[in-house]
């Protein structure tokens, strides 16, 4: 049976790892689900502060006209970065959480790290509905704003392939998750999130690594389809769609060939 | 299910993890030397064919290679060589509520858990009373079970595991955990899975469980399959070996201590030692030693059911005394007073002993069942009102396993059968 196949019937078994995370996160804590609004609204309103008040950043105006916000088009931007990065550091800490029974239990190894995807992909869902819901407060909403959520599965999916490997190797080489930490930091500031693209572009360095950087090509897409309500550009599409399918099938075939002899150890 | 489980000449490699790269630096340095010598097998070319609806038996040593053989079957390991060939719904217990997380509710944690061993929604909706009556925890199904007793969450574990409806069941000495009512309910559960046609694989230390419930068995040492066969066979074949090296050990130990003595006995000679004997109160007779004998009256650890068998009761008396009386009598480990006797209730008179000397009682087929035994031992004066010496449960006597048929409980009565046909 191939690895899809066998997952397909362990979908219960994501679903229940996924609700477990869930549930359990925020279990004795007075502001419970309250977390996950206040840990993005604060990364947001520092950076506004920081990038848009102190250093003047100015956005570019809306799909509808109305004059640009920056906290609206750093959110943006924000939203596409948090699927990305939280669907690998989740792939990391689930598979490390289930690491214990997956030498005592059979399933498939790659259950614990869907089910951290999918629990990512809860967080996503909620930012995006905020991130809907001030948009259609100003009025910047069109049918290109559907686009939002093709976007952010082919991001996370992309995320998954690369949180199989990094997950995988983290259990022979905790350095990994120290290495993983430092490399998505560098890779938050190449990517137009804080900053303007266009304005970036200018010097013919940042040029060339904002070309080579997919993630680029994301964050640029869901400003085009949510904040500027335009279509994203081919090269969008295509860049999207080769790096998600590259990463997951990847890291997928890596994964499965590695992953029995690597849960021996953990 | 009608297929057997195969082991087709399976072999299974670890790697010594002392030894492993830890960082990425060690991992392109030691690269070439990390091959070979930091590997060991677990398993080596080991070959069983475990019949459908039977219920078959690993035994061994610890770190022979059972668990690695289950985790195999289970197919969480894949092995180096060979093949190993399952066809039906494995429901593992390994560990029992290894999937459970301490901050969910029981009743979380029994879907979680189930869905792990591969159950799907409705079928635990269906099973979820049976299995929470079974553990015993209705009342704290919805406490988050990191509040609840071990006992409480092995039984929770246990009770998930064995109500998967698994086609395999395979089960690593997991049992061994509950308190005797569960442990007994553990067994006649497992006894109705496989009269239900379950095939279930057992990893345990229980020979009785062995000789008693299972079909089939298969003895590993240090991962090399040393025997298969029935479950008394081999729990006898496997008892052999165990009762060999235990009368090894045991001429090691006195070898050891006859050592000791001798350096005691010096150390007496620079003096202090017999102050310390002239501040005891001293009697007449004390017991110096109980020796244990086996059928050719050679000392041994243990006794063997049904064989012959001789306790030596060794006596120092410093002036001589008129017929003492020696007594014995057996507890068992729960207590119960098996039995008792005297030289007095025997009509044994003992005569005027003085110095050294000993006293045999032999029991000609030792009519107990494997198992651990409390000796007592003592010495009166001939009306039985004063003890000289009495050692109260002071020596412990092992029953072991011999190659006759044991009978159920505490003790054979020897009795003899006469069947009278009609004529």
């Amino acid at each position: 049976m191939t690895a899809p196949a066998k997952v397909w019937n362990y979908r219960t078994l994501i679903t229940n790892l996924a609700l477990r995370d869930l549930r359990s996160r925020y279990k004795k804590s007075l502001l419970g689900w309250l977390w996950s609004l206040i840990n993005p609204a604060t990364t947001l309103a520092i950076y506004t502060v920081v990038f848009g008040v102190i250093m003047g950043a100015v956005a570019t105006p809306m799909g509808n006209g109305h004059e640009g916000v920056f906290a609206l088009y750093l959110f943006t931007g924000l939203v596409a970065w948090n699927t990305f990065s939280g669907g690998i550091t989740s792939a990391m800490g689930s598979f490390l959480a289930a690491g214990g029974l997956l030498t005592r239990t059979y399933f498939p190894p790659e259950c614990p790290v869907i089910a951290g995807s999918l629990t990512v992909l809860t967080q996503t869902a909620v930012e995006s509905v905020i991130l809907l819901a001030f948009m259609a407060a100003l009025g910047n909403i069109g049918w290109s704003t559907l686009l939002i959520v093709p976007i952010l599965l082919l991001l996370s999916l992309a995320a998954f392939g690369i949180g199989l490997v990094v997950s995988l190797l983290n259990v022979r080489y905790r350095d990994v998750a120290y290495l993983t930490t430092l490399i998505l930091q560098v890779l938050f500031y190449a990517t137009p999130i804080v900053y303007r693209e266009d304005i970036a572009a200018e010097h013919p360095g940042l040029n060339w690594i904002l070309k080579l950087n997919p993630l680029t090509h994301f964050v640029g897409a869901m400003r085009r389809s949510i904040y500027e309500l335009r279509t994203p550009t081919l090269v969008n599409w295509l860049v999207m769609v080769l790096f998600a399918s590259f990463t997951t099938a990847v890291g997928w075939w890596f994964f499965a060939k590695k992953a029995p002899r690597f849960i021996e150890e953990i | 299910m009608t297929h057997p489980i195969l082991v087709e000449g399976v072999s299974k490699q670890f790697r010594l993890q002392s030894d492993r790269p830890h960082s990425v630096k060690e991992f392109f340095t030691r690269r070439d030397r990390d091959r070979g010598e930091d590997n060991f097998w677990a398993l080596k070319d080991v070959s069983i064919e475990i019949p459908a609806g039977s219920m078959y038996a690993l035994v061994g040593h610890n770190g022979s290679g059972k668990s690695t053989l289950l985790r195999c079957i289970a197919g969480i390991y894949q092995p180096d060589e060979g093949r190993v060939s399952v066809d039906g719904r494995i429901s593992t217990l390994l560990e029992l509520g290894a999937g459970f997380h301490p901050d969910l509710s029981g009743r979380e944690n029994v879907y979680l858990n189930a869905t792990i061993l591969g159950m799907s929604r409705k079928e635990i909706d269906k099973a979820f009373d049976e299995i929470v009556s079974f553990a015993g925890v209705e009342q704290f199904i919805d406490s988050p079970v990191k509040v609840y007793s071990s006992g409480m969450y092995v039984r929770l574990g246990f009770s998930v595991a064995v109500h998967v409806r698994p086609e395999i069941l395979i089960i690593d000495e997991v049992i061994a955990v509950g308190d005797a009512e569960f442990q007994r309910r553990c067994f006649d559960h497992l006894y109705g899975l496989r009269k239900a046609g379950v095939t279930i694989v057992v990893v345990t230390h229980g020979l009785e469980t062995v000789k008693t419930m299972c079909d089939g068995a298969a003895w590993l040492d240090h991962g090399v399959l040393q025997c298969t066969g029935t479950g008394p066979e081999v729990a006898a074949a496997y008892m052999d070996r165990v009762n060999a090296a235990e009368r090894l050990e045991r001429d090691e130990i006195e070898q050891a201590a006859l050592e000791a003595e001798e350096l005691e006995a010096q150390s007496d000679d620079e003096g202090g030692g017999a102050a310390v004997r002239a501040s005891k109160r001293v009697e007449d007779i004390r017991i110096a030693k109980v020796e244990f004998l086996d059928a050719e009256l050679t000392p041994t650890a243990f006794a063997v059911h049904h064989e012959p068998f001789t306790i030596r009761i060794h006596y120092d008396a410093v002036r001589p005394v008129t017929s003492p009386v020696f007594g014995i009598a057996l507890h068992s480990t729960s207590n119960v007073h098996i039995t008792g006797t005297n030289t007095k209730i025997d009509g044994i008179d003992t005569g005027t002993l003085d110095g050294t000397g000993y006293i045999d009682f032999a029991v000609g087929a030792m009519p107990l069942t494997a198992s651990d035994y409390e000796l007592t031992v003592a010495i009166s004066d001939q009306f039985v009102q004063h003890n000289f010496d009495r050692r109260e449960r002071e020596w412990r006597l092992a029953v072991r396993h011999g190659s006759h048929l044991e009978p159920e409980g505490l003790m054979n009565l020897r009795g003899a059968w006469a069947i009278n046909s009609p004529t």
